[in-house]
């Protein structure tokens, strides 16, 4: 065997192209699997601006032609812009012979992908289930949500181990598409503690978000219905009857128009800023100066928002549901509220408001279990450890 | 020489005249000693078999049952043409000389399974979507001619059945001419004419390598 592991990597994004969770996640797992002496190449979707081969800290990444084809609707788009992706990532594997030992896909949004090169070169095939179309639409209800849950199975059946980053999801994953136990395994998330070490002047910053009377509640998340967004915002009205505060919203989604209409309704436009798209820079500061972050959200496969403002030193307060519960210890590393209960998370924010001596407790705490349990590093190293187990049954099966 | 044969249709199956034809093709190029593996699509048989022609047949059906059009129903379907074709392919020790494409529905597969394992595909064209739906320019429509277009763009040969297609081929497709090739089934010289591709294909992929 070689001296040194070779993994593919196939995602639908990696920065600049960043939509959800799953760009940052595999920008930092490539990374320190790369400080862990493995050879990591990426192949994702390309991005204006972008080159289509660099190497990033290590990494070799490819960007391909993913709108190249006509297509419908999202769905379908997928499925064609799989099409490329395999047949680019067919001749990228074929160049480098034999030197590739797996394939790593991430979520469905690469299946096919992942499925045909792990026929064509015949290596094992990983997937990680950063999210079931099941959990994000509450259920299966149309025929596209149902093709997509349909994907989802037949990735998690190719594949050789399916990676979750919570309990909650080897739970959901196992229950979703009725996988044996032996097949799942939990790597959590990570979070970069060094992004939210960069000095600046808090009040200066604070200005052009709040005045300086006001408490800053800050919510980073897609507008989208499993977010809870929306039991945020009918949160508002109860908190503010008891603390004067500014609530930031960050992020876009189908349901902003809706949102903005229940805000305009409520005459508390000038307490909610909705601020869309914000800048990394901008973004890390924001969650450093927040006087508490929320989230909640009605399903969260792990809750990657939590982890960061922990990191960032804002005290959370998050809903009880999924991966969140594990992250969060009740009273110790933040506060955990019903989820789709607005008393209960207006409960929850207006506490940490006014105690400011139990907000540093919770701050302290909650940073201390991030650099204890979700440093990158420690991930690296569990997904390696992964890798070899299964490149070791691997090489006594008629593929190897 | 060892072909692999990529069509939608194939009997029991039978939705068109593709399915009759590639039956026939099949059957003849075992006749003329050539070993011929079909890969196919079929929802109720499934796996590998041998025809009494000497045809070897591998049927996969789609692992995706529900689905919100024709393409995305093609799309998902690739995978296991993949697969069938990848397990032929290591089986018979990587010895393939080629792939025969009818149409458009598994050029995905051809394509990938030349960049990653260099098995050079003729598209045999039965016939394409500017001809099927007239006119029609939907991104539904045109996502289907990308395919073509991708399969008219990899091929090394491209096969049509008369010098009309041939015509409509470089019209609409930009397809250089000598590219193409004409076998009419009705001719006597129809099953020497395809041999006549088959081994000119092999020999160029010997000659690569």
């Amino acid at each position: 065997m070689k001296d040194k592991l070779s993994v593919m990597m196939l995602t639908w994004e990696y920065p600049p192209r960043v939509i959800g969770g799953i760009s940052p996640h595999i920008y930092f797992l490539s990374k320190h699997l790369v400080k862990q002496d493995v050879k990591v190449y990426v192949v994702t979707c390309d991005f204006p601006g972008a080159p289509a081969h660099e190497v990033i800290d290590g990494v070799e990444v490819y960007r391909i032609d993913s709108y190249k084809n006509p297509s419908p609707d999202f769905a379908t788009w997928v499925y064609l812009m799989n099409m490329n992706m395999q047949k680019e990532t067919a001749a990228i594997t074929r160049k480098l012979s034999d030197e590739i030992d797996v394939f790593h896909a991430h979520d469905w949004l690469v299946a096919n992908a992942g499925i045909g090169l792990k026929h064509i070169f015949r290596k094992p095939l990983f997937v990680t289930m950063h999210s079931t179309e099941m959990g994000r639409r509450d259920g299966l209800h149309t025929t596209t949500e149902k093709m997509i849950h349909e994907t989802e199975a037949w990735l998690t059946y190719e594949a050789w181990k399916v990676i979750c980053c919570s309990d909650y999801m080897i739970g959901h994953v196992r229950y979703a598409f009725g996988l044996p136990n032996d097949k799942l395994v939990m790597v959590p998330n990570g979070v970069n503690i060094h992004n939210y070490e960069v000095p600046f002047d808090f009040r200066d910053f604070r200005k052009k978000f709040a005045l300086p009377e006001e408490k800053i509640v800050l919510f980073v998340g897609r507008l989208v219905y499993e977010k809870g967004i929306h039991v945020l915002i009918n949160a508002v009205p109860k908190i503010l009857s008891k603390v004067n505060a500014k609530f930031i919203i960050v992020g876009s989604g189908y349901m902003k128009e809706q949102l903005l209409n229940i805000v305009r309704s409520m005459g508390l436009e000038h307490k909610v800023l909705f601020q869309g798209f914000l800048d990394e820079a901008s973004l890390l500061k924001l969650q450093r100066i927040a006087d508490v972050s929320v989230v909640p959200s009605l399903f969260e496969p792990f809750g990657i928002v939590a982890l960061e403002a922990m990191a960032a030193q804002s005290p959370v307060v998050a809903s009880d549901t999924g991966g969140l519960s594990e992250i969060i210890e009740h009273d110790e590393t933040g506060i955990k509220v019903y989820p789709n209960n607005p008393d209960s998370l207006a409960w929850g924010i207006t506490k940490v408001l006014l105690d400011e001596n139990f907000a540093k407790q919770l701050r302290d705490n909650a940073y201390k279990r991030v650099q204890e349990k979700y440093d990158w590093a420690t991930i690296a190293q569990q997904t390696k450890r992964i890798y070899q187990g299964v490149i070791k049954e691997y090489s006594k099966s008629f593929w190897a | 020489m060892h072909v692999i044969i990529f069509s939608w249709e194939y009997p029991p199956r039978v939705v068109g005249q593709l399915s009759i034809y590639v039956s026939k093709l099949s059957a003849q190029l075992v006749n003329n000693k050539l070993d011929v593996d079909v890969v196919t699509y079929d929802d109720t048989i499934k796996g590998q078999s041998k025809e009494p022609t000497g045809v070897k047949t591998f049927r996969v059906t789609n692992p995706v049952k529900t689905h919100i059009g024709v393409l995305t129903w093609v799309l998902t379907l690739n995978q296991e043409v993949e697969r069938a074709a990848a397990s032929i392919y290591y089986d018979s020790k990587k010895q393939i000389d080629l792939i025969d494409v009818f149409d458009w529905h598994f050029i995905p597969a051809a394509v990938t399974l030349k960049n990653g394992l260099k098995l050079p595909f003729v598209y045999s064209v039965e016939s394409i979507e500017d001809h099927r739906s007239p006119n029609s320019n939907t991104s539904y429509n045109m996502a289907i001619k990308s395919i073509e277009w991708l399969g008219f763009y990899e091929a090394s040969k491209v096969n049509v059945k008369s010098e009309w297609m041939k015509d409509e081929v470089i019209r609409i497709y930009n397809v250089p001419e000598e590219k193409i090739t004409v076998v009419s089934p009705d001719s006597n010289d129809w099953i020497k004419g395809m041999l006549k591709i088959y081994r000119k294909m092999a020999e160029e992929k010997q000659n690569e390598r």
